[in-house]
């Protein structure tokens, strides 16, 4: 009795080697396509970044540090596939949480940086930094029409930025409607602010309920978030 | 054994998934499904979850941002 059960282990041991090389194999029958050599462009790339960083120094230091930050920015987007559409998509669609726990620790790691910023501002006696936006039901209208768009776009702002760098052309022409989209926002953006933003209220937690209440609480928040992230990812493990 | 493509050349995120999920459902077990992608965030999300499905994944970079995955029906 158990020898039968060894014997079908063992069997199923070598198929699963089997299949693995037979895989394994195929991937390797294939030639690869003749790659050209992108070091020189690179090469070429850097060197425009650098010039681009020195000329824009030239007219403000804050121009240049932002321009050499966004390009930081977008190696690391690019090279940790970061994505804010699939860290709220994923979920969803493929019960993978790996990103959504990435964003939730990013937001960690923001609270604390912005607590720190705000809170030597105010401290010092000037206002509060950063932008502070109206609260109300027109947030959550807008972030579900962002949402329904960043899918079919196939990025968010940031993703979609990263994408068109990467070279893939559809996104091109999402960036285009992207910034008709913006333009369009910003032309009207009286429009909106008299009928949303004006009777909307700015909360500022801290302000309301002190500095150690408010950043306790929203770390709190994002952990029981990460947790039920987490517990979702593996819930989906077959 | 047969062997199938999928070319989802051009698709941005999450099309190549959604037409791998579809296409592995009419696969038989040992069937290999070769992905054709050109958009990184693909290369990331369709292993994962053929992966996590327990398919045996193989990804190679056949030219400058075009890559094949190799998916093979394990169950």
């Amino acid at each position: 009795m158990t020898e039968i059960v060894k014997k079908s282990t063992i069997e199923k041991e070598e198929n699963a080697v089997e299949t693995k090389t037979a895989v394994t194999n195929r991937a390797m029958v294939r030639p690869a396509k003749k790659r050209r050599n992108q070091l020189p462009l690179a090469f070429v790339v850097l060197l425009g970044v650098i010039f681009m960083a020195y000329y824009l120094a030239g007219k403000s230091a804050g121009l240049a540090i932002s321009w050499l930050f966004g390009i930081c920015f977008g190696v690391v987007l690019q090279k940790s596939r970061f994505c804010f559409t699939a860290a709220f998509r994923d979920p969803i669609l493929t019960g993978s949480t790996s990103l959504t726990k990435a964003v939730i620790i990013a937001v960690a790691v923001a609270t604390v940086g912005f607590g720190a910023v705000q809170y030597a501002a105010v401290s010092k006696g000037g206002a509060i930094a950063g932008s502070i936006s109206p609260v109300g039901w027109h947030v959550a209208i807008g972030a579900v029409m962002f949402g329904i768009g960043m899918v079919i776009a196939g990025g968010c702002a940031s993703g979609t930025l990263m994408r068109v760098g990467e070279g893939f052309v559809m996104q091109w022409l999402t960036l285009v409607f992207f910034v008709a989209g913006t333009v369009l926002g910003v032309r009207h953006w009286g429009f909106w602010e008299r009928l949303f933003f004006d009777g909307a209220s700015r909360v500022h937690l801290p302000s309301v309920l002190g500095w150690p209440l408010a950043i306790t609480l929203q770390l709190a928040v994002l952990g029981i978030l990460y947790i039920v992230a987490d517990k979702w990812g593996n819930r989906n493990k077959g | 054994m047969a062997e199938y493509r999928l070319d989802c050349l051009g698709e941005a995120c999450p099309v190549p998934l959604l037409k791998t999920q579809k296409k592995m459902a009419e696969l038989q077990v040992g069937d290999i499904l070769i992905v054709e992608v050109d958009h990184s965030c693909a290369m990331k999300n369709v292993p994962e979850w053929a992966r996590k499905e327990g398919h045996n994944v193989e990804i190679e970079e056949i030219g400058e941002g075009e890559w094949d995955i190799y998916i093979e029906k394990a169950k």
